[in-house]
């Protein structure tokens, strides 16, 4: 006992060298931090397949010698930025992909003009999606595509997969994809019908504003912010720290605004009647049963989603009629789950060994 | 271990961390309740309504004063988007005829790979 406590103090005047020359780079390193910008992001090379208002598709330029048979369509959270699945070199799930030999493509979105107010879900659905599909298929001369759904991009490939269950999907990978909107509870009771007025926003804002949304997004952990910039500031003299931390950063606020008629049907039908769950949904009079769903389904939840709850994604195996079906529960959060360091030691090999199989 | 135990890093480190997780907890028990939706929400809608006031008033005084209002800016964004769009078909397109006429291509025409690939097999 006493020996440990003598080594410990033998240990201070280190420590506290160690700690001055942190402080020291501490300081040279903030200025460095506000006068410059954060990496590049989104760097792949891609072609722009498609542009039309919102909906961007993007064809990733294949590196491999060989590629899979089957294109895989990302489509991509309605409320975010696409770059999250390819931030930097090393650390892009797109650039994984296309090293390992698939041929990637990415439905992304763009902040809807005022005049894309209009936009519903079935706008979505039943526009957008098989628009991309369509242009997927031409671009790869094939039939089947695998459709992999982020988050809320996940609700929609569902919503497309159970109507058009006949259609090319050859496999579908939901990454934290909600689909019980009354388990997503704090969400839920910040659209309480007794005291959201949603038509009166929507009606007086027209595009739900992205501050809005992003503040929602922080209400669900309002202290993390804050702490987040005191770890900043002690961990500023660590250069990948600082990358990362601008990375992310840079993501998670850089929301997009939605469409002010999506909104009102995310919340009322979603968040207010639950009906994806209930069985209950329809879009643009087609209505959804997600047991249509036939094809080869996986689903990746993160032990620690506080956005996509456990509880509310955990029925997408059990609604779907699929026989061959998985979910996978991974270490992680909503974010780290698709990005960064845990993803790429745990959801990237575990996508991979799943769908390389299911692509031939 | 016990190094760590005794370093005031990690103690101050790790405090911080259980204070974050805390403190979550308990807004986000608060934030669950019914009260604090009405609360919220009767917030944002009187917010709402003051912008949207603030936004007529606004409009109406750009008018007097002859200058353009946040819509009408919007709308010349808007036409120089489709512009902008519309230059880069003309200029994908006029690749298109340069590469059709002469030898070299561009990545996006580059011969595809096969689309022949299989997983590499398990390793026993």
């Amino acid at each position: 006992m006493s020996d440990t406590t003598a080594s410990d103090l033998g240990a201070i005047p280190a420590r506290i060298q160690s700690e001055i020359q942190r402080a020291i780079q501490r300081s040279i390193k903030g200025v460095e931090y506000f006068s410059s910008s954060g990496p590049a992001l989104g760097l792949t090379p891609k072609d722009v397949l498609s542009v039309r208002g919102t909906m961007n598709l993007y064809h990733y330029r294949p590196v491999a010698d060989e590629i899979y048979r089957v294109p895989i369509l990302i489509v991509m959270a309605t409320t975010n930025r696409g770059y999250i699945l390819d931030l930097v070199r090393g650390q892009s799930f797109v650039e994984f992909l296309i090293q390992r030999g698939y041929d990637v493509f990415m439905l992304d979105w763009t902040p809807p003009r005022p005049e894309e107010k209009s936009l519903r879900m079935e706008d979505y659905v039943l526009d957008f999606i098989p628009d991309c599909i369509r242009h997927v298929q031409q671009e790869s001369g094939e039939k089947d595509v695998t459709v992999i759904g982020y988050c809320f991009g996940g609700v929609l490939s569902l919503l497309y997969g159970s109507i058009f269950h006949d259609g090319p999907i050859k496999n579908l990978v939901c990454l934290t994809t909600p689909i019980d909107f009354h388990e997503m509870k704090l969400f839920a009771n910040f659209a309480d019908r007794r005291y959201f007025d949603v038509d009166r926003l929507v009606d007086s804002v027209g595009n739900m504003p992205p501050e809005m949304i992003l503040s929602s997004f922080e209400m669900l952990r309002p202290v993390s912010r804050a702490v987040s910039q005191v770890q900043l500031w002690e961990k500023m003299w660590s250069d990948d720290y600082v990358k990362s931390y601008r990375m992310f950063d840079r993501w998670a606020t850089d929301i997009l605004p939605l469409s002010g008629e999506y909104f009102r049907c995310m919340t009322k039908e979603l968040f207010w009647d639950n009906k994806i769950y209930k069985g209950t949904m329809s879009v643009g009079g087609h209505a959804v049963d997600l047991s249509k769903i036939k094809v080869p389904v996986l689903h990746a939840v993160a032990e620690h989603d506080h956005i996509v709850p456990y509880d509310s994604a955990r029925h997408v195996i059990k609604m779907v009629g699929s026989e061959d079906k998985e979910e996978v529960m991974l270490k992680g959060g909503h974010v780290s789950l698709v990005a960064g360091p845990n993803a790429i030691k745990r959801l990237w090999p575990k996508l991979d060994s799943w769908l390389g199989g299911r692509s031939i | 271990m016990t190094e760590k135990a005794n370093d005031p890093i990690a103690l101050w480190q790790k405090t911080i961390s259980e204070i974050e997780k805390g403190l979550n907890a308990f807004a986000n028990q608060a934030m669950g309740s019914p009260e604090f939706s009405k609360m919220m929400n009767q917030a944002g809608g009187i917010t709402a309504g003051a912008q949207n006031q603030f936004r007529e008033l606004m409009e109406r005084y750009l008018l007097m004063a002859n200058l353009p209002s946040r819509a009408q800016l919007i709308g010349i964004a808007e036409r120089l988007q489709t512009i902008e769009t519309q230059l880069n078909d003309m200029r994908a397109l006029l690749q298109q005829v340069t590469n059709s006429t002469s030898a070299q291509r561009s990545p996006t025409n580059s011969p595809r790979p096969p689309r022949t690939k299989r997983p590499p097999q398990p390793t026993s």
